[in-house]
């Protein structure tokens, strides 16, 4: 086996992928999700100032202080009949569930974007098969189209893509990896759902082109 | 700069091992999802493994559902899945064929750009279900 000649086998595949999102959480405090990453890359502004506002309120203590004064405000003189947080014996040890910190900025997620084209580039020159083209390959061309129309169904098939994942919350990483990891219902549905759709219309191209 | 660099090295290997299992290739994903070929299904179904184990050793409590099921759940994943096989791209491919000098990824990546910022606009102005999350 070598790392670079002909496609890994699964095991080592596996393990890659479990290092990026393991290491995504640990190293970063989220979970891995490469939609919502493009989608907040596409709104710098408003991803810095989500991450302001995250920023106040990441620590369990904060915000409870911040609860409390709202409720004071709210509430004047009827808080008092109830003990402030910090003198009360049987307040909860706040244990922060490990998620809950900022997300990364605008240009740690643009490092991210262009790590990720340079892995590809590094695979592709390392093994010997980068080349520039504008073509996918004989297998794209058979099954679906080729030259000018196969960069037409390119462009629906990605708005498709980035449509979709925005709607169901999360793609193969944010669903598929980060979700069904964790057993989360709601990416194990959307799992099913895109890798469903995907098995029947690649079965049915494969029909069609036979 | 801890997050810059996770998201940086993780971003590489990312994209070096998805190239190098075959997910940026068409042939191979089309013979995944007709199952001619399982190895890159049991890539997914390892890591899945895998990253379960992880989780579980960090903190249990990383199980609890969070992730409300809203109605965009099944039609988004529909959606995702057909345009999957139509460009042959989940949302990162694009990014590693690029890298890789598969130029038509420029198209891909160009749809798939569109139809995020599309999607936030048809969310506010038609759909406007409650995602349980602030933003999504």
């Amino acid at each position: 086996m070598s790392l670079f000649e002909g496609y890994w086998p699964a095991w080592l595949g596996a393990i890659a992928l479990a290092v990026v999102c393991l290491g995504v959480f640990l190293g970063t405090g989220r979970f891995l999700g490469v939609a919502g990453m493009l989608s907040r890359l596409l709104r710098p502004r408003e991803t810095e100032r989500l991450r302001a506002l995250e920023s106040g309120l990441a620590d369990a203590e904060t915000l409870a202080r911040a609860m409390e004064e709202a409720a004071r405000a709210e509430f004047g003189a009827a808080c008092d009949a109830v003990p402030a947080l910090a003198e009360r014996s049987d307040a909860p040890a706040a244990r922060p569930l490990p998620a809950a910190v900022p997300r990364p900025p605008w240009i740690a997620l643009l490092v991210f974007v262009l790590c990720v084209a340079l892995g590809g580039l590094l695979s592709a020159a390392l093994s010997g098969t980068l080349s520039i083209r504008w073509d996918l390959g004989p297998a794209y061309e058979r099954l679906l189209a080729a030259g000018p129309g196969a960069w037409a169904l390119l462009f629906l098939g990605g708005l498709l893509v980035g449509f979709g994942t925005q709607m169901a919350g999360g793609c193969t990483s944010g669903h598929g990896l980060s979700g069904c990891s964790r057993l989360q219902p709601a990416s194990l549905l959307a799992t099913a759902c895109f890798f469903g759709t995907a098995v029947l219309l690649s079965l049915l191209l494969s029909g069609l082109a036979a | 700069m801890k997050t810059t660099l996770t998201l940086g090295g993780c971003g590489l290997l990312l994209g070096f091992s998805l190239s190098r299992t075959g997910f940026t290739d068409y042939g191979e994903l089309s013979r995944m999802f007709a199952f001619a070929d399982l190895r890159m299904l049991w890539v997914f179904a390892g890591a899945v493994g895998l990253c379960a184990a992880g989780f579980f050793l960090v903190d249990r409590r990383l199980f609890r559902p969070t992730r409300r099921i809203h109605p965009g759940v099944v039609p988004g994943g529909i959606l995702f899945g057909a345009g999957w096989v139509l460009c042959g791209a989940c949302p990162v491919v694009p990014l590693i064929q690029l890298g890789e000098g598969k130029l038509a990824a420029l198209f891909t990546l160009l749809g798939v750009a569109l139809g995020t910022l599309l999607y936030r606009r048809v969310h506010a102005r038609l759909l406007r279900f409650d995602t349980g999350a602030c933003d999504s």
